[in-house]
């Protein structure tokens, strides 16, 4: 299985990311102010950063994988979260496409609910698995954070985001 | 006079209702039988029971549509991960004069849907088209390619608000036979809440739908009438969409993480299953620009994906992205017939006394709806036409770029259609109100709230007419279709008229 996500972990800041909205950032574990910490619920691995919305509505962030010849199985796994209450949130998806850009096939994770986190600020996991769909040639993974309502900070978070393939 | 359920009930327990397909795998054939007919739903056998459509047609290219499903209601379907899917497109309906064929697999990943681009036609051709799955052929399809060129004359249909519990869909059996180059889709394609019951002569088959199973049941659902699935293989459609595909008056910015997962499951549906061409299923970009030959131009709009809330200083229906767009195209539009496909209603529709009836409507916009039409006035476009549903009810409108200012000049119509059925207002209120809404509105021309149907545009380079089609009764799947009047809009000159033939027929408002 091989990971096709540069820097999902949010480690090298936005490298590999393609900002196709708003104004994503990259935050760290050790900021304080009630941005998740190192002790709030998340990736047990989850270094010193991860990704958020900064101060836009929407914030979207984007790679566009070549799948490799013979793809067989994927999967898609991310931590997605947001702050205490707050309904701002994350969602990874990822669209499969053929050599004409028509898709073949979509897989949302997420965002995560105030109510799936117990109303804490954190990260929780999510992942999917399946069979890329034939005749896919590209992978669309898309990060997107958004708020909720009015204020200036979006919270959503995300970490560790990975997507591999295996081929045949 | 007999209930018709029990009518269908009779005609299934004879076998003359073929193409019902079970529920559940754990009901027998007689109780799936009795429990579609419960809701009112048949479909086509397995693995097409959801039929077959096309849809965005370019001089070149069609998208070729299904989606396979064995049990159409139910959460998961009994199918392997990927099947293979192989498609053919004749010249003939007998699929014998073949001239494009292919195979796709069908994921798991997008509900078994199958989207094909087809490539390589001749423009203004009618064309057939047919697929093949576990060892199973669906229906025949027709569809047709967009002209280039001088054209003497196009023909086309929009259709809006389907609200399956409020009726059978007599009106969609009207679009199947009509003689179309092509069928336009309004919006509110499905409703998204929970059963109604009451005295209604079918009824949603669970609550109110919130996640991607729920909405391709819903979806399913709605196929689940013939004379929809009738009218998809007849004729290509071009398809905007309302709030209802989603929740009642959504704005698709908003960004709480509930709704943003609905959105996203909603949306996914709405692609499932219908002929969309997008490079995304997951935010599809369906604004786009549409050529019939030298004829008429189509913008076809989205309303809902980028618009704020409503009634903002600084709100926005059209997101900045497509209102450049929009605005860019109006700077640039061609000396032809300039159609805007409109799901929500442009002219102003005010209250007497001051407010306006709904400000989830362009009348929550108004800055931009101000910017827009100035646009079209000081851009000098002409022969602008917009094509609208929402509403339940027939208006047409002259626009102005400032509704409240009469010595504004007029610079096009709106035609809003009827419903397919979704209700209307009581004739009651229609009888009391549309003297109301002309009184208030000095642009109103027409109104007329206690039919449903939809409309037929006969377009020449000289001449662009409606055709409002009513049906007898919504409570009748085999309802007669009637016109109930037509109204014209002379090329290079602003402003309708009513044809001189059914300026009598019955009306709650009309302009004297």
């Amino acid at each position: 299985m091989t990971d096709l996500i540069v820097n999902g972990d949010a480690e090298q800041g936005l490298t590999g990311w393609l900002t196709v909205a708003g104004a994503p950032v990259v935050l760290r574990y050790d900021t304080g102010q009630g941005y998740p910490g190192p002790g709030d619920p998340g990736p047990a691995q989850r270094g010193a950063s991860f990704f958020g919305g900064g101060n836009a509505a929407l914030s979207t962030l984007r790679q566009s994988v070549t799948l490799p010849r013979r793809s067989s199985q994927f999967v898609l796994s991310g931590w997605l979260g947001g702050y205490a209450a707050q309904q701002d949130g994350a969602r990874l998806s990822v669209e499969f496409l053929d050599s004409g850009g028509t898709p073949r096939g979509l897989v949302v994770l997420g965002p995560v609910t105030a109510e799936e986190r117990s109303g804490r600020t954190g990260l929780v996991e999510r992942s999917a698995r399946g069979t890329v769909p034939p005749g896919s040639r590209t992978a669309v993974v898309t990060l997107q954070l958004t708020r909720s309502g009015g204020g200036s900070s979006n919270d959503g978070y995300a970490d560790n985001i990975s997507f591999t393939v295996e081929a045949r | 006079m007999l209930n018709r359920r029990d009518l269908l009930r009779a005609a299934a327990s004879a076998g003359a209702l073929g193409t019902v397909w079970p529920l559940a795998s754990g009901l027998s054939p007689a109780e799936a039988h009795a429990a579609a007919l419960d809701l009112g739903a048949s479909w086509d056998a397995a693995p097409f029971c959801l039929g077959v459509g096309s849809g965005d047609p370019l001089p070149d290219s069609v998208i070729l549509w299904t989606r396979l499903v064995v049990e159409p209601l139910a959460f998961s379907q009994p199918l392997p991960e990927v099947v293979e899917v192989s498609w053919t497109v004749a010249l003939d309906r007998t699929m014998r004069s073949v001239v494009a064929r292919g195979t796709v697999a069908a994921s798991n990943l997008l509900g078994h849907s199958v989207h094909v681009p087809v490539s390589g036609l001749r423009p203004g051709r009618t064309y057939y088209y047919q697929f093949r799955a576990l060892g199973k052929r669906s229906r025949v399809g027709r569809t047709r390619t967009a002209p280039v060129g001088p054209v003497a004359r196009a023909r086309f249909a929009t259709a809006n608000c389907q609200a399956f519990h409020d009726g059978f869909y007599a009106a969609w059996a009207g679009i199947a036979a009509e003689k179309l180059d092509f069928v336009v889709h309004l919006g509110d394609y499905i409703y998204e809440h929970g059963q109604v019951g009451g005295a209604h002569v079918r009824d949603h088959e669970g609550a109110a739908v919130l996640s991607l199973a729920d909405y391709r049941r819903r979806h399913a659902l709605y196929k689940g009438d013939p004379s929809l699935r009738a009218a998809h293989a007849a004729h290509p459609f071009f398809l905007t969409w309302d709030d209802h595909e989603v929740v009642n008056d959504y704005s698709g910015s908003e960004g709480s993480a509930p709704f943003v997962k609905r959105r996203a499951a909603a949306y996914q549906a709405w692609y499932e299953h219908l002929p969309i061409r997008s490079g995304s299923a997951l935010e599809p970009q369906i604004y786009r620009r549409r050529q019939w030959g030298s004829l008429l131009d189509l913008t076809v709009l989205d309303l809902r994906q980028y618009r704020s809330a409503q009634n903002l200083p600084d709100g926005t229906i059209l997101g900045p992205v497509q209102k450049q767009w929009l605005l860019d195209g109006i700077s640039s539009a061609r000396e032809t017939w300039q159609v805007w496909i409109n799901s929500i209603m442009l002219s102003q529709l005010a209250r007497p006394g001051g407010g306006y009836y709904f400000t989830d409507q362009w009348d929550g916009f108004l800055r931009e709806r101000r910017e827009v039409l100035g646009h079209v006035a000081s851009s000098g476009m002409k022969d602008l036409v917009v094509l609208t549903g929402d509403w339940h009810s027939a208006f047409v409108d002259d626009i102005r770029p400032d509704f409240d200012d009469l010595s504004s000049p007029v610079i096009g119509t709106e035609f809003t259609a009827h419903s397919i059925t979704s209700g209307a207002y009581s004739p009651e209120w229609n009888a009391v109100n549309g003297p109301v809404l002309g009184a208030a509105n000095p642009h109103l021309k027409y109104f007329e709230g206690n039919r449903y149907g939809y409309d037929v545009y006969e377009v020449t380079p000289s001449r662009f007419s409606a055709h409002m089609r009513v049906i007898g009764d919504r409570r009748d799947p085999a309802s007669p279709v009637s016109t109930l009047t037509t109204f014209h809009v002379d090329r290079g000159t602003a402003g309708s008229y009513e044809d001189p033939a059914t300026v009598g027929s019955p009306a709650q408002y009309r302009r004297p």
